[in-house]
C-alpha cells in the first residue's frame, strides 16, 4: 500500500517539538492502538494488516501556527544494501537495511544515501512512490566483482563495482550514477523502452536526466548552477577527463590518451550508427541529453519542476517501448502543452530543434 | 564494427597467414567506453591458445542480459584456416569464455606494459 497524499493529524501540545524519522514497527503497533490520533491509528492498522510487501512511512511531527502538534505520515524508502564481497554472485550478504544506521563501509553508506536521494526526487518532484509508484523496495549490491569498472541495473537491483583504482574509482561515489541506475528501474516500470538503438539511447538519456536531477534536487541547484555532468569524480586523477558524460556539451567530458575522446554527438546530424553497445545507446544518448539540459536552462529555476516534470510525464503517459527520438520529442511537447502552456511548450520544442530532432517549424523530421 | 583481428596499419603484414590472432572488444557499461585487447601468436606456438579457444561454446545460443548498463563483449579469432566471432552478454562471460578473455587481457598487458606507459592501466 501507499500514501498518495500525506495523512495529516493535529493534536495539542504544550511545548514546541520537532521530529523526523522512519516509523519503526513497534511505534506502528502503538499508533494502531491510539485513541488520540484516530486517523494515524487507522493508517497504522492498515499498514500492519497489509503485511507484505512491507510498507514504510515517515512520521513528521511539527507545531503549527496555533501551537498544535501536527503529525504527518508520508511515503518512505525501503532500502537494503548487500555486499558481494568481490565476487560476481548476487545479491550477496545484507549489510544495511532501512532500520540500520551508517556502517563502517563508505560504499554501503554512499549507496544507501544515493538511493534515498533518488527516492526523494521521485516523491517530491513527481509524486512517485519508488520505482513502481507502489513503494517497491530499493535493493543494491556493492563490491561486485574484482576491479569491476561498472555499475548496472540487472532488472531487479542496482549493482556497483569498486572500479580498478587506475581508471575508475568506486561507482557509488557519484549520486548521478546512483540516480541513473535507479532510473532504469523507473523506466522499466513505465515505458519499458527496449535497450537497443534509438529507444535504447532514450532509455540511457532519461536515466541520465534522473541522475542529474537527483543531484540538483539534493544540492538545491537551479538549472543554471548545475554542472550537467554524469559521473563527475568517477575517474581517477590519472584520467584526462571530468566525468563520464556532459549533458549540456556532449562529447566534452573526457579526452584521454588511453581512453580516447568522449564520443557523444550533440546533434542528430552526428548520430552514430554502430552494432556495438546495443546500437550505441551510451553514445547517441548525448542528443536527447542536450535537449533536456537546453530546455531546463531556457526555462530557468529548478530543472525538476518544469522540464523534469515534462520529461517524466512523457515517459509515463503511454510512451511506446520502441519510441524513437522524434516520438519522444513529440511526447514531451504534448506533455508541456498539457501541463503548462505556451512558454514551456516553446522552450521544449526549441530544445529539440537545436539538437536536430525537430525541424525549425516544429514539424517532424526523420530521425 | 572495426575488425580488431586486423593488424594495425603500421605493421608489416607479410607473415599474417602464420599468425593466430585473438581480439576482445568490450563496449557498453554505464561509461559506454570501448576497450579492446589483442594477442597474436605465431601458429607453431599457438597450441595453448587453441585449447582455450576450442573449449568455448561458440555455437551455444546467444543470451541477453536483462536490465541496463551491462557490458557487451565481442570475441574475434583468426586462424590460418578460419575466422570466428561471437558476441557475449556480460553474464555469459564465465567458464571457458572467462578463461579465454582473461588470458587475452593478461597477454595484452604483458605485451604493452612499460614503466610509465599509460597502457599499463589496462
Amino acid at each position: 500500500m501507499t500514501l498518495s497524499e500525506p495523512a495529516r493529524i493535529v493534536g495539542h501540545m504544550d511545548h514546541s517539538a520537532q521530529a523526523h524519522g522512519i516509523i519503526p514497527a513497534y511505534l506502528l503497533a502503538r499508533l494502531a492502538q491510539s485513541g488520540r490520533f484516530t486517523k494515524a491509528a487507522d493508517a497504522a492498522r492498515q499498514t500492519l494488516l497489509a503485511g507484505r510487501p512491507q510498507f514504510r512511512a515517515r512520521l513528521n511531527l511539527s507545531i503549527d501556527e496555533h501551537g498544535d502538534l501536527v503529525a504527518e505520515l508520508t511515503d518512505a524508502p525501503n532500502r537494503t544494501i548487500s555486499d558481494a564481497g568481490g565476487t560476481e554472485t548476487l545479491p550477496g550478504a545484507v549489510v544495511r537495511t532501512e532500520d540500520d544506521g551508517p556502517v563502517d563501509d563508505a560504499s554501503v553508506n554512499q549507496a544507501f544515501d544515493g538511493l534515498g536521494a533518488t527516492f526523494e526526487l521521485l516523491l517530491s518532484a513527481f509524486q512517485r512512490n519508488s520505482l513502481d509508484g507502489l513503494g517497491a523496495p530499493l535493493n543494491a549490491t556493492v563490491h561486485y566483482g574484482t576491479d569491476y569498472d561498472n555499475a548496472f541495473w540487472d532488472g531487479e537491483r542496482m549493482v556497483f563495482g569498486d572500479g580498478d583504482g587506475e581508471v575508475f574509482r568506486g561507482f557509488t561515489g557519484s549520486v548521478t550514477v546512483i540516480g541513473h541506475e535507479l532510473a532504469h528501474g523507473v523506466i522499466q516500470h513505465t515505458a519499458n523502452l527496449e535497450y537497443q538503438g534509438q529507444p535504447g539511447a532514450l532509455n540511457e538519456s532519461i536515466a541520465d536526466v534522473f541522475g542529474a536531477l537527483t543531484e540538483q534536487y539534493a544540492e538545491g541547484q537551479a538549472a543554471d548552477q548545475a554542472s550537467w555532468l554524469i559521473g563527475a569524480g568517477i575517474f581517477t586523477d590519472e584520467v584526462q577527463g571530468v566525468a563520464l558524460r556532459s549533458m549540456i556539451e556532449p562529447g566534452t567530458a573526457y579526452d584521454d590518451d588511453e581512453l580516447g575522446k568522449d564520443p557523444q554527438p550533440a546533434h542528430m546530424s552526428d548520430f552514430v550508427r554502430t552494432t556495438e553497445d546495443n546500437g550505441g545507446v551510451h553514445v547517441n544518448s548525448g542528443i536527447p541529453n542536450r535537449a533536456f539540459a537546453l530546455a531546463a536552462r531556457a526555462l530557468g529555476g529548478n530543472a525538476w519542476e518544469r522540464a523534469g516534470t515534462v520529461w517524466y510525464r512523457a515517459l509515463s503517459d503511454g510512451l511506446s517501448p520502441t519510441a524513437t527520438f522524434r516520438e519522444f520529442a513529440d511526447a514531451t511537447v504534448d506533455a508541456a502543452s498539457r501541463e503548462y502552456g505556451e512558454e514551456v511548450t516553446a522552450a521544449v520544442r526549441d530544445a529539440w530543434t537545436t539538437v536536430g530532432v525537430l525541424d525549425a517549424e516544429g514539424n517532424r523530421r526523420t530521425g | 564494427m572495426p575488425k580488431e583481428i586486423d593488424a594495425p596499419d603500421d605493421r608489416a603484414t607479410a607473415d599474417e597467414d602464420d599468425l593466430l590472432v585473438v581480439a576482445v572488444v568490450r563496449t557498453g557499461g554505464i561509461a559506454g567506453l570501448r576497450r579492446r585487447w589483442r594477442v597474436e601468436t605465431p601458429r607453431p606456438e599457438a597450441h595453448d591458445w587453441l585449447v582455450l579457444i576450442d573449449r568455448c561454446p561458440w555455437n551455444a545460443p546467444a543470451e541477453h542480459d536483462a536490465g541496463a548498463d551491462r557490458y557487451v563483449w565481442s570475441i574475434q579469432v583468426r586462424m590460418p584456416s578460419e575466422e570466428r566471432e561471437r558476441e557475449l552478454a556480460d553474464s555469459e562471460l564465465r567458464g571457458a569464455w572467462r578463461d579465454l578473455v582473461d588470458a587475452v587481457r593478461d597477454a595484452d598487458a604483458a605485451r604493452t606494459t612499460k614503466p610509465g606507459d599509460p597502457a599499463s592501466r589496462e
